[in-house]
């Protein structure tokens, strides 16, 4: 019981009070870049998600079994040499999560390409645009450095999960926001990107409401 | 500390060489036959995915023209030399495509227009286009000149009230027909410098052009029984240029029309610069705001 309500708290949290986009501005670039129209921003969405949760996995495994200090490939060098050589790899993090995340991505892409078309065709030039997401790489970064996330590896999974959710939410949103703001009077100097980035800001101030409700 | 700087050496390579090999075999198992034709497309293409040509990313792109379902000329950025590739590739021929330039159809100076009422609402077309009797005609130019203001190359001006276009300047990005709220300037294909189009958009009756304007079309179909190269719908004159040969003479055309609605526009021919070459221009005189004072414009 305890661990449904642990995961419903961390899904709520990610997904909507610490959203990755409105509270932390990680992944801007595609929150602005790729919300013209609602149906492009779900797919982008969805690539998201997709890539966070098997990025937030992966790297889960590799920083629990390789760069933690109490991981065991580091406990295993230091049982060999009887001392304590190596006290953690976790310089290492930042550059091993961007590779495995590069990494991902191309080898979805390929499976995608090979077993689903119609969801290739969909997602289109955006998977290999969520390469650069620096999103993604946050939530790695998130998952490694919080002891509760660090410690469970469902956890981290829900983590990653619904942090693409929440992605997904705000830029939906956005779409829809952008889409009404097309038939709408804008005076000259704030057309384009300056209304684009007000109406992000408004977005942001109400998701603050959110705060302090959980986590 | 070198302890730590191997293994972190030993950890990249070891991701490394999992990532390779993964990679590697995925990329032969899960290999996805493409075509051969559509190889090529993608190669040609810029790659850029700028999404100019409409759709999402080049590779989209090049899957629709390798389906048929796009021309190959759609690309902006790689302009000419790779729609001549793309039509290589696929086998078809280019269709000669001509710069759109704008054309606008009305000939009309202020004193060519009758009937004009004083008119002191806003100076924009838009405004004055919703007002009934600013001026007889109601199909053509207004002269207030709102396709001046839509034009980001200073390519077209209104001269007595009439709007010009400045073809050296013009880029034909459209801006100026969008904005007409008349809808008298279209873009024409120009198959040379100079095109014969005809100057009026009045598809009134003979009588009723004539009672609003001392140049305008009546329809009285001339030109169609010199050239059927012209044809006269809803009493107003068209070229149709699809047919249209720069080469043609169209000396008997422009004389025959009573009202001299032909003409031509575009940028100047060698014959017309060194016609006037000789001539003495006069100095354009600017008006000074602090002396003169127009009292029937009210600028809303």
């Amino acid at each position: 019981m305890t661990l449904v309500v642990d995961i419903l708290l961390i899904g709520l949290s990610t997904a909507v009070i610490n959203n990755l986009v409105l509270t932390y501005f990680v992944g801007i670039c595609p929150f602005l870049g790729v919300s013209r129209r609602i149906s492009t921003a779900f797919g982008m969405g969805c690539a998201v998600t997709f890539v966070i949760t098997m990025a937030g996995g992966i790297t889960w495994l590799i920083s629990y079994f390789a760069l933690l200090p109490e991981s065991a490939l580091v406990g295993a060098i230091n049982s060999l040499a009887g001392k304590t050589l190596v006290r953690d790899l976790l310089f290492l993090q930042y550059i091993v999560f961007i590779f495995v995340i590069a990494g991902m991505v191309q080898l979805v892409e390929m499976y995608v390409r090979r077993f689903a078309p119609p969801l290739y065709r969909a997602l289109g030039v955006y998977l290999p645009l969520i390469t650069t997401n620096c999103a993604i790489l946050f939530a790695c970064l998130i998952i490694a450095k919080d002891p509760k996330l660090a410690g469970n590896f469902v956890f981290a999974l829900v983590y990653s999960f619904f942090g693409g959710i929440g992605f997904t939410l705000a830029i939906i949103i956005m779409a829809g926001v952008r889409e009404e703001l097309d038939s709408a009077d804008v005076p000259a100097p704030l057309k384009g990107a300056g209304i684009t980035l007000i109406t992000a800001g408004i977005m942001a101030l109400a998701f603050m409401g959110f705060k302090g409700m959980a986590g | 500390m070198t302890g730590t700087i191997l293994l972190a050496v030993c950890v990249m390579l070891g991701l490394a060489g999992v990532f390779a090999v993964l990679l590697g075999w995925a990329n032969v198992r899960w290999k996805v036959d493409v075509p051969l034709q559509l190889r090529q497309l993608q190669d040609a293409l810029p790659g850029v995915n700028c999404g100019a040509c409409g759709y999402v990313g080049c590779n989209e792109y090049a899957e629709a023209v390798f389906n048929g379902q796009a021309p190959p000329d759609k690309c902006p950025v790689g302009g000419a030399a790779v729609a001549q590739r793309v039509a290589e590739i696929m086998g078809v021929e280019l269709a000669e495509s001509y710069p759109l330039r704008p054309v606008v159809h009305c000939a009309a100076g202020y004193d060519a227009r009758l009937k004009r009422a004083a008119y002191s609402g806003e100076q924009t077309c838009g405004s004055a286009n919703l007002v009934a009797g600013v001026q007889g005609c109601t199909y053509g130019c207004l002269g207030l000149g709102d396709c001046v203001r839509a034009c980001q190359f200073d390519a077209i001006h209104i001269v007595n009230g009439l709007a010009v276009v400045d073809y050296e300047k013009c880029v034909g990005c459209g801006a100026c027909e969008r904005v007409c709220p008349r809808h008298i300037i279209s873009m024409v294909p120009f198959k040379a410098e100079r095109m014969l189009v005809v100057a009026c958009s009045n598809h009134d009756p003979g009588r009723a052009v004539r009672q609003v304007c001392t140049v305008g079309c009546t329809g009285c179909g001339a030109c169609h029984r010199l050239n059927d190269l012209f044809n006269v719908t809803d009493n107003l004159a068209g070229v149709d240029y699809d047919r249209y040969d720069p080469n043609m003479d169209f000396g008997p055309v422009m004389e025959k029309c009573p009202r001299k609605s032909m003409i031509f526009v575009g940028k100047p021919s060698e014959k017309d610069l060194a016609a006037v070459a000789g001539e003495k221009l006069t100095e354009p005189v600017e008006a000074d705001f602090r002396t003169s004072v127009d009292k029937t414009d009210f600028r809303g």
